[in-house]
């Protein structure tokens, strides 16, 4: 493909005004959400125990920061959320591909899945830790749990789009099941499998929080429960704060990273 | 009355690289109870005239009136038919038609006694309790068509109604739109690429040039339809002016190309 | 095109139907029995794994007890409770975006923010200002449901044909009425995709809100029963959260095949479970 003819520097620059504007334009309801909060907080609207001033809020996360109290447990719930989606999507794509291609295997597994698919995992959280204890185990296939469901079915419908054209003409240059499972099929579902992740990933770290605050053990979880507990409100907003910030970057890394792994996926395809 | 005036009008959309220019210096006059067609290649900007007259999209220069008054917005003296029908897929075949009736204060035992005689009209009786979704679409354009006579306006925009028919259902509607048309006298403009369509069917036919759209030519139709289909569409009046349609259409796509 | 309906007599065509269903979920049945079978052959610890009868009587006594009643009472209320809620602001709120270009700028940033939010990460927040109870959970249910269901009518709305919106406005629809005459039903079907994701959401952060902390709700129920070593108890609010789950979603698919029956996509996509 041709590249680009060269910009002239003013309309470089032109463009990166005009996204620096969109980029003010976005954080316009923002800093207005956060200067309402500051003003209320301050004018003593409400009790600095339930509301206390983004200034606050903004001067414990230094102190937290330093202290390494936020960096710590968040590397510790990061570890949980993709150790266990990892696993989710090891184990995931292996029966999606199987079930695609297996209609005996579809047959035994779909009930389950499709059971499965809209109870709360977060349930099974009390039995999780009754076998694999309060460490990151327990968290770690408490996350891979509640993630496989939805890689299977991304995977599955990923392996039935395969156009069974392609299939033939692999089934008739001798391509074996085996060969024809991982040279045909997964590369062709990759798109899906990758939309899955997407999708799959807030759902690991929400997973791995929530365990985190309901069972302690670690994490940015239990440092919340902690602070909460203890009425350290400036904290808990903290927290809350890391958390969201944390959900915020993963989502706009996983948009760049598909469209820096997969750029041939159609546009009408993307969400 | 329902006068049409247009005068200079224009349209131009908006691009980053610039405004591109959809209608250029339009006049055009269309007298109480015409029957005018407009024609032109692909692109010329026959629709967009229609849907400035509907008051869909703003002009960017010149006047529309009707009757005196300056076009605001849609209004329900201007009845619009579009080519995807735009029939409203939550309603059955009577609720769509009843809609504008709806709108304009009837009560419920008149809204259903004007469309019981509508579906008749149509030749749609026993699907009054269908969806748009079970209908064919010789069917959807019928139910489009009676909704929107439904409420009576006193002018018809028809945006290439029978485009996506097969060509004997688009015979039989236009035989049909000419009955209606012969019957209440609405003024009619109606927008298609059909020579055929616009010569049969009009008292005027109008050809645009492509994009800019620029009235070119006006043809007066002058054609004795009283011998029915097959003798009108073979009479040398007719083909006389159809193959000159033709040739003005022809010659504004090759303009185009160049 | 659909024509009209089946014309074979019932009887038949019922029969062939529960088979069906039968040998969809027989795996489910295997399932139950390989269950039973590897803790009464002992091959696992009950004391770990409880049998599914175990369970089932369990989940008898409870019953006979009214306690699941009333804990399931309880949940489900705060659940569907805050879906409704959580929907109809959510329905009203991606309304205002999709017709408003200012509302899009205020709103549109705000939504794509907290999206990423853990909302049961709020819990602790609500029980410092609300402390431990039904306000504390329903309102962190409104807000896990609000997102979903204001991105989906966003997209829905935005994708209404606009000649559908013409026609109406040319049969002298007032600007407001285009909303609920208009808009609304034209959208539904996306509307109800996100209503269906949010359903997942509100028993996810309702069990999660009463895990946390919490007087009553199936949620504790099963956290208490897992804290005292009940394990029979506990896998048999489990098991009741699972079928209620699977009902509740089973409830909606139907009600959206029935308010959604004149929609072309809603028939092709009848083969989603």
């Amino acid at each position: 493909m041709r590249p680009p003819p060269m910009d002239s520097a003013a309309a470089m620059a032109k463009r990166s005004g005009a996204a620096l504007w969109a980029a003010l334009r976005f954080c316009f309801p923002l800093l207005l959400v956060l200067l309402a909060w500051e003003t209320a907080s301050r004018l003593g609207l409400a009790r600095p125990l339930f509301l206390p001033p983004v200034t606050e809020v903004a001067r414990q996360f230094g102190t937290l920061l330093v202290s390494g109290d936020i960096v710590g447990p968040l590397v510790l719930s990061l570890y949980r959320a993709f150790a266990g989606l990892a696993l989710a999507v090891v184990i995931g794509m292996a029966a999606g591909l199987v079930m695609a291609r297996s209609k005996w295997t579809h047959w035994a597994l779909d009930p389950l899945v499709s059971i499965g698919f809209p109870t709360p995992k977060i349930a099974f959280l009390p039995i999780f830790i009754l076998w694999f204890g309060i460490d990151s185990l327990s968290k770690i296939l408490l996350v891979a749990f509640t993630c496989v469901l939805p890689m299977v079915v991304a995977t599955y419908h990923g392996a039935l789009g395969v156009s069974r054209t392609v299939i033939w003409s692999a089934e008739a240059m001798g391509t074996s099941e085996n060969k024809m499972l991982y040279r045909i099929i997964l590369p062709a579902c990759l798109p899906y499998v990758f939309s899955g992740i997407r999708v799959t990933t807030p759902v690991a770290l929400i997973t791995a929080f929530t365990a985190e605050m309901i069972a302690g053990g670690g994490g940015v979880g239990s440092a919340l429960m902690f602070a909460q507990r203890f009425f350290q409100t400036p904290t808990v907003f903290v927290y809350i704060l890391v958390m969201l910030v944390t959900g915020f970057a993963f989502d706009r890394l996983m948009l760049r990273l598909r469209d820096w792994l997969i750029p041939w996926q159609d546009e009408a395809e993307r969400h | 009355m329902s006068r049409i005036c247009i005068e200079h009008l224009d349209k131009r959309y908006r691009s980053r690289t610039g405004d591109v220019p959809a209608l250029l210096d339009i006049n055009l006059d269309i007298g109480d109870g015409e029957f005018v067609s407009v024609i032109g290649p692909s692109g010329c900007g026959k629709s967009t005239l229609l849907y400035v007259l509907g008051g869909f999209i703003a002009a960017d220069g010149g006047t529309m009136r009707i009757d005196g008054k300056p076009i605001t917005g849609p209004g329900v003296d201007r009845g619009i038919v579009f080519q995807e029908y735009a029939l409203f897929p939550w309603l059955t075949v009577e609720k769509n038609i009843q809609y504008g009736l709806e709108m304009v204060g009837l009560g419920r035992r008149e809204r259903d006694a004007i469309a019981r005689k509508l579906i008749r009209t149509v030749n749609l009786e026993g699907f009054e309790h269908r969806f748009p979704r079970e209908l064919s679409g010789g069917m959807k354009q019928r139910v489009a068509i009676a909704r929107t006579l439904a409420y009576d306006p006193k002018i018809l925009l028809l945006d290439e109604p029978f485009g996506a028919l097969d060509s004997q259902t688009r015979e039989t509607m236009q035989d049909e739109l000419r009955r209606l048309w012969l019957a209440q006298r609405k003024t009619v403009l109606l927008v298609t690429h059909d020579v055929d369509e616009a010569v049969y069917l009009s008292e005027r036919v109008i050809v645009m040039s492509s994009r800019p759209g620029r009235i070119v030519e006006e043809f007066k139709i002058a054609v004795d339809r009283s011998g029915g289909r097959e003798a009108t569409v073979l009479s040398e009046e007719f083909m006389r002016l159809r193959n000159a349609v033709w040739l003005c259409v022809r010659r504004q796509v090759s303009a185009a190309a160049h | 095109m659909a024509g009209p309906g089946a014309t074979a007599s019932a009887p038949e065509r019922q029969l062939p139907r529960l088979m069906r269903a039968s040998f969809r979920f027989l795996p489910v049945a295997i399932f139950l029995l390989i269950w039973e079978a590897i803790v009464d052959l002992g091959l696992v610890d009950r004391s770990f794994l409880p049998s599914f009868g175990d369970t089932m009587a369990a989940l008898w006594t409870m019953a006979r007890d009214g306690e699941i009643a009333f804990n399931l009472w309880v949940s489900i209320y705060r659940s569907i409770g805050g879906l409704a809620i959580g929907s109809i602001l959510g329905v009203a709120v991606g309304l205002m975006m999709a017709t408003s270009r200012r509302a899009e700028e205020f709103f549109g940033p705000l939504v794509a923010t907290t999206y990423s939010l853990p909302k049961a990460s709020l819990v602790p927040l609500f029980i410092l200002w609300f402390g431990i109870g039904d306000v504390t959970d329903m309102l962190t249910v409104v807000l896990a449901c609000l997102l979903p269901v204001v991105v989906s009518t966003y997209h829905g709305v935005k994708a209404v044909p606009p000649v559908i919106v013409w026609s109406a406005r040319a049969m002298g629809t007032p600007r407001w009425k285009i909303l609920w005459r208009v808009l609304l039903p034209a959208s539904l079907h996306p509307i109800l995709i996100g209503v269906r994701i949010a359903l997942g959401f509100c028993f996810v952060l309702t069990i999660s809100a009463e895990m946390i902390a919490a007087k009553s709700g199936i949620g504790k129920l099963i956290f208490f029963y897992g804290e005292s070593g009940a394990y029979a108890y506990m896998f048999g609010g489990l098991a009741a959260v699972v079928v209620v789950a699977y009902a509740a979603d089973r409830a909606l698919l139907a009600a959206m095949h029935h308010l959604l029956r004149w929609d072309d996509s809603i028939h092709a996509a009848a083969a989603d479970g």
